[in-house]
This record gives structure tokens, sequence and C-alpha cells, in this order.
């Protein structure tokens, strides 16, 4: 557990080292490459493409998946920057349109019923002063993250790689509530609830549910604060839950409601929709049908290549370094291989700072191509478990969990 | 990469700026107008789709999907939306609205025998083109207004009562309503759009607009 009570000097300390690793990459060769690399490194296609660049409100320039509701990708380069996300260009993504696009902070309430034993209705200062406010470094990546990447493709939002990002959230433990509150005996999952709603009454409101278990381990979060300031409002100002090492569809915006429940929540959100086949890849063949499916749940390990994109020209004979991030569910990453020769041979990359183990993990490798010609970069990481990425990638009706060895196809000249 | 530092800093400190200033007032912001529209057709799910779909979501939701999918995995999209995501629409719907996406969008063709019979239903079976003489509220229910909208109270959209009390001094009142009907709106009650209803006849537009008007 990385979790730590606020420390004013991290911060700073950490932003010297990442202005260190930033002045290193600046001096390497792929400084300039890595400046060029554009919005789209992904080669998606669509129906009626290509997306443009919008702004939206808090926001720099993101990659447009959806207008109403809103559905923007964080453009890739980015994840180039530094292992955390800006607020600004953080990914966004809405389920239901009827959301309010005005909250006063002041007449904000979260409530707290159900199983309980005195029932809360919390103002954002009252749940402030509830407890200690904790700090976790996280990464937020949706369940259909590289969607478009599935083959055969499959209906949904079809995202490319930027429906992910890394913060810095400061909060209460969702225990510290639950504990005010007073769970009962028989309580059996805590369900959460936002400001988001359905347009029509008939279609099934956005809620997700937590083991009451999982929701009283001290991991998941009720968060004000990410990188230091207020939630922007399409990440869910004012308090969001933040679950760390679980997919995003768990992290419910504008959190309004939370209910302790005595059963499994059967609502669409939970018992219908992002739903795995349940066996031990969490995949099926293309066009069969799963026995049995169970909730989406922890992050599977991935890495990136961040420096590079697919048709980049690298030189020869010249020493390059390559840098990317890495990241899985909480286990922590302990080990990044990148492979220059389309996957006959690994190299070891040197990993970065450590900023807590549901963190995006900076990793670094300097290499010299000494033949020309077309290659594959392929980086794959493993965590502390032995879990690591499969080169081939599985497929699931609803193009969840992709972790697939990426593979970049470059030239040497 | 250099000037990383100093950008990094001037964006942290401007945020906390606006975070402060925001403490005490509410937060608002307002999201950019909607520009996707559907692609068009002559197929008689194009209008269709242009009114049930944009109810909910915007017309990107389906340009941005992969292209080349069938004819059933079309009409399966559709049918999804009726039966999991509540859309108003009805069985029929679904396959006039199938075959217009999967022509559209996917890999099927205008000439299909199963498009031709998704699309033409036989006679008799066909609510989507309603008859001419109908009351208000036949055409409030075929139409799936009440699916947005009440008499008394504010559902998505605004009550038909607040409407009325808006226009009640206005002498365009009448060619207003029914162009916001026909050409759907935003802006003027809230943040959800409301999505163009082209399909609907001169007359049917005037008895809806004079029922909102007089409700």
């Amino acid at each position: 557990m990385k979790f730590s009570l606020l420390d004013d000097s991290k911060p700073s300390r950490r932003r010297v080292l990442r202005d260190a690793l930033a002045l290193a990459v600046a001096a390497s060769p792929l400084a300039n490459l890595a400046k060029a690399a554009d919005e789209s490194p992904e080669e998606v296609t669509f129906a009626a493409g290509p997306r443009p660049l919008v702004t939206y409100p808090q926001k720099r320039p993101l990659t447009l998946v959806t207008t109403r509701p809103p559905h923007l990708e964080t453009p890739f380069p980015v994840f180039n920057e530094g292992p955390i996300t800006p607020n600004d260009a953080f990914f966004v993504r809405y389920h239901l349109a009827n959301f309010p696009t005005s909250i006063d902070p002041d007449s904000y309430r979260l409530t707290v019923k159900g199983m309980v034993n005195a029932p809360l209705s919390l103002s954002l200062a009252e749940l402030k002063a509830l407890a200690e406010p904790v700090e976790v470094v996280a990464v937020n990546q949706c369940s259909g993250n590289s969607r478009g990447f599935f083959m055969p493709r499959v209906f949904g939002a079809q995202l490319g790689n930027g429906s992910m990002g890394n913060a810095r959230w400061v909060g209460v433990p969702l225990k510290a509530v639950l504990e005010k509150a007073g769970v009962q005996a028989g309580a059996r999952q805590v369900t959460f609830r936002g400001l988001d709603k359905p347009v029509l009454p008939s279609t099934p409101e956005f809620i997700k549910a937590l083991d009451i278990s999982h929701a009283m381990d001290g991991e998941p979060m009720i968060a004000w604060s990410m990188n230091g300031t207020d939630l922007p409002f399409l990440n869910g100002y004012p308090i969001r839950l933040v679950v760390p090492g679980y997919f995003g569809t768990y992290w419910v915006k504008h959190l309004s409601e939370i209910e302790v429940i005595d059963h499994t929540y059967d609502g669409f959100f939970m018992a219908k929709g992002y739903r795995l086949p349940d066996n031990d890849c969490f995949c099926i063949a293309p066009g069969t049908t799963a026995a049995q499916t169970l909730p989406i749940s922890k992050l599977a390990v991935r890495s990136f290549i961040t420096n590079v994109k697919h048709g980049d020209v690298l030189p020869l004979e010249k020493r390059v370094e390559l840098k990317g991030i890495a990241f899985d569910g909480g286990i922590g990453v302990n080990k990044v291989e990148v492979s220059i020769d389309g996957g006959q041979s690994w190299l070891e990359a040197r990993l970065g700072e450590d900023l807590g183990r549901f963190s995006f993990r900076e990793w670094t490798l300097p290499i010299t191509f000494t033949s020309k010609g077309a290659t594959q970069l392929m980086v794959r990481a493993s965590n502390r478990a032995g879990e690591t990425q499969p080169l081939r990638a599985d497929w699931n009706p609803s193009g969840y969990r992709r972790h697939v060895v990426e593979t970049s196809h470059v030239t040497v000249a | 990469m250099k000037i990383m530092k100093p950008m990094t800093t001037l964006l942290f400190t401007a945020q906390v700026c606006f975070a402060a200033m925001a403490g005490a007032a509410p937060l608002s912001i307002t999201l950019p107008p909607e520009t996707a529209v559907l692609k068009p057709s002559t197929l008689p799910g194009y209008p269709l789709a242009q009114q049930k779909c944009s109810t909910c979501h915007s017309a990107d939701y389906i340009n941005f999907q992969p292209p080349g999918m069938s004819l059933a995995q079309w009409t399966g999209e559709a049918s999804k939306m009726q039966h999991v995501y509540g859309a108003p629409i009805s069985d029929q719907d679904v396959n006039v609205i199938g075959a217009y996406l999967a022509v559209t969008y996917g890999s099927a063709h205008a000439t299909d025998a199963d498009v031709q019979a998704a699309s033409n239903p036989p006679v008799g079976q066909a609510p989507a083109a309603p008859v001419a003489k109908v009351d208000a509220m036949a055409l409030l229910q075929n139409n799936a207004c009440l699916s947005c909208h009440a008499i008394d109270h504010k559902v998505v959209g605004p009550a038909y009562r607040d409407v009325a009390a808006k226009y009640a001094n206005d002498p365009q009142a009448l060619a207003k309503v029914t162009s916001s009907i026909q050409n759907g709106g935003t802006g003027k009650w809230g943040n959800v759009p409301m999505p163009p209803f082209a399909q609907l006849s001169p007359d049917d537009l005037k008895t809806l607009a004079t029922f909102v008007l007089h409700p």
C-alpha cells in the first residue's frame, strides 16, 4: 500500500525528477521525434472518420469520440510528457447525456443510505473534515480503451489508446465514510450513483457496485482533488469515486449517492453491461458466446512506447533512448522488456520513479540500431505476480480490457 | 521539451486560481455546440434515425462506429437500443433504422432484397408513416414526444404549459414552435437538444404546435 497522508514536499521532489527526465530526453536524438509525434498515433478506422480535435471547458484540445454524452480522448503524445496526465488533458467519458452543467459546491450533498445505522447527507466541508485526507497516484482507464483495435471489430465507442490517464488523487477513504454511517450486518454490496442521468426514464441509470469487502478495504476513495486542484467539471467535479487498480467504469463522477445493500446489485451497468467472459483469459473465440460472464474488475498489465509512433524513421548507428509507460491493477510493474527486432530478442528497460503500485511507471531504454530497413518495436511489462502481456490479442464481444503487447512499425535509415 | 517546466507551472497556477474563484460560486460550463449529423439517405430509416436516435445521443455515436458492419449487425445494434437502453422505437422501427444504418455506414446496399424488405414493411403494419388526420394526442404518442415532455411538468424538455407561457404574447408563436418541432433545437430550455421531426407533414406540425401552445 502506498497511500500516504498529504505531504507537500512530495510533489516538488517528483517534479524535479520529472524535469531531470525531460532534460535527458531533450538531450537525446529522439527529442525532435517526440515533439513531432502528432495527435493520431492510432490507426483506428471509422464508418465516417477521422475524428477531430475539440476544445471543451477546462480542457486543451482533445480527440473527439462522441459529442453527447461527451467522450474525449487524451492525444497520445501527452503520455510522453511525464507519468502524471495533466488535468486539462485527462480523458472524459459520460454514459448518459442528462447531466447538470452547473454545480454549486456550497449546496452539494453526498447521501449515504441503505443498510447503515445513521444515514448521512454530507456537505463537501463535512466530507473533507470526516477523516484525515489520503493521497494515491492511480491510473483511470476505460474498460473499452483501445477497442478500435479489436479484430474482428465490435460496436461501441471506437477508442484509440487515449482513454486512460494517471493522476494524483486526494480524498477520504470510502471506508471512513461508511464507518461514519455504520454498516449493518448482512451488507453485501455498496452502490454508487452520480448526477449524470438518462435522458429517457426507460434508459437504465448509471449505477455501479462494489462488494462490501472491497468498499471497506481502505483502497477506494472519495476524491475532490486531482493533481493538486479541484476535479475538472468533466472529470466529476466536485467529488468522484476513485477505485485504484480498477477500470474507470467504477470511478463514478459527480458522486451523489451511496447505498449499502444486502444483495448483489442487479442494475444494467453491473448485471448486463461491463461484463467479461468468466474464464482465465476473460476471452472467447470471435463469434462465439460466453457460457458465463462476470463484472469487469482490475486493470490488466499494459505498456506503451510513448516517444515513437507507427511509421517513424529512426537513425542508424546512433544511440537513441526509447521511453514509455507501464501499469497494472495494483500488484506493481517490476519489469519492462523491449524488442527492436519484432520479438526475436528482448532487452530489459530501466524503470523510472515508483509513484506507487497503482500509477503509470515510466521506463527508458537506450538502444542503437545496427541494421537498416523495416522493423518492429515491441514492449512487454510484467508485474510482481509474474503476470504479463500476451503477444497475440485475445477477444471478447464488448471490446474490453485490451492488453496485448503493443507493436510499432518503424524504419531504420 | 525545455519549456515544459514553465508551461506546467503556469497551467498549475491558472487552475488553482480558477479553483479558488470557483470555491464560492457554482462551477458552470458551456458545452460546445453539437455539429455531427447523420449521413443523408433516401431510405425511410434516415428521418426515423434522425428523430429517434438523437433523442439520447449525438450522431457521431453512429458516424464513428467501425466500417463494414452488416445488416444483421446494424439491426442488432438498433435492437439493443430498443431493448437495453429503452429507445422509444417499435420492432419495425428497429428494422427500418437498421437497414438505413447498414446501407449508409455498413456493408449493405440499398438494392439488397433484405434491405428493401426491412425498409418497406408490408402495408397495414406501418405506423412509421402516420395517416393524414390524427389528433394531437395520437401524434404525441406515435412520435415519442411524451418521452421527453409532459403537459404540466418538466421531464427532459420543458412542460408544454411553460412553452405556451413563453410564447403567450408572441405573434410568431405558431411559426416558431412549428420550426422547433420540425428542425429541432437546443439552448432555449436547457442543455439536452430536441431532435428534428422533419418527416412530419405540415398538417401534423400545425396540429402539434397548436396543441403545445394551448395545452
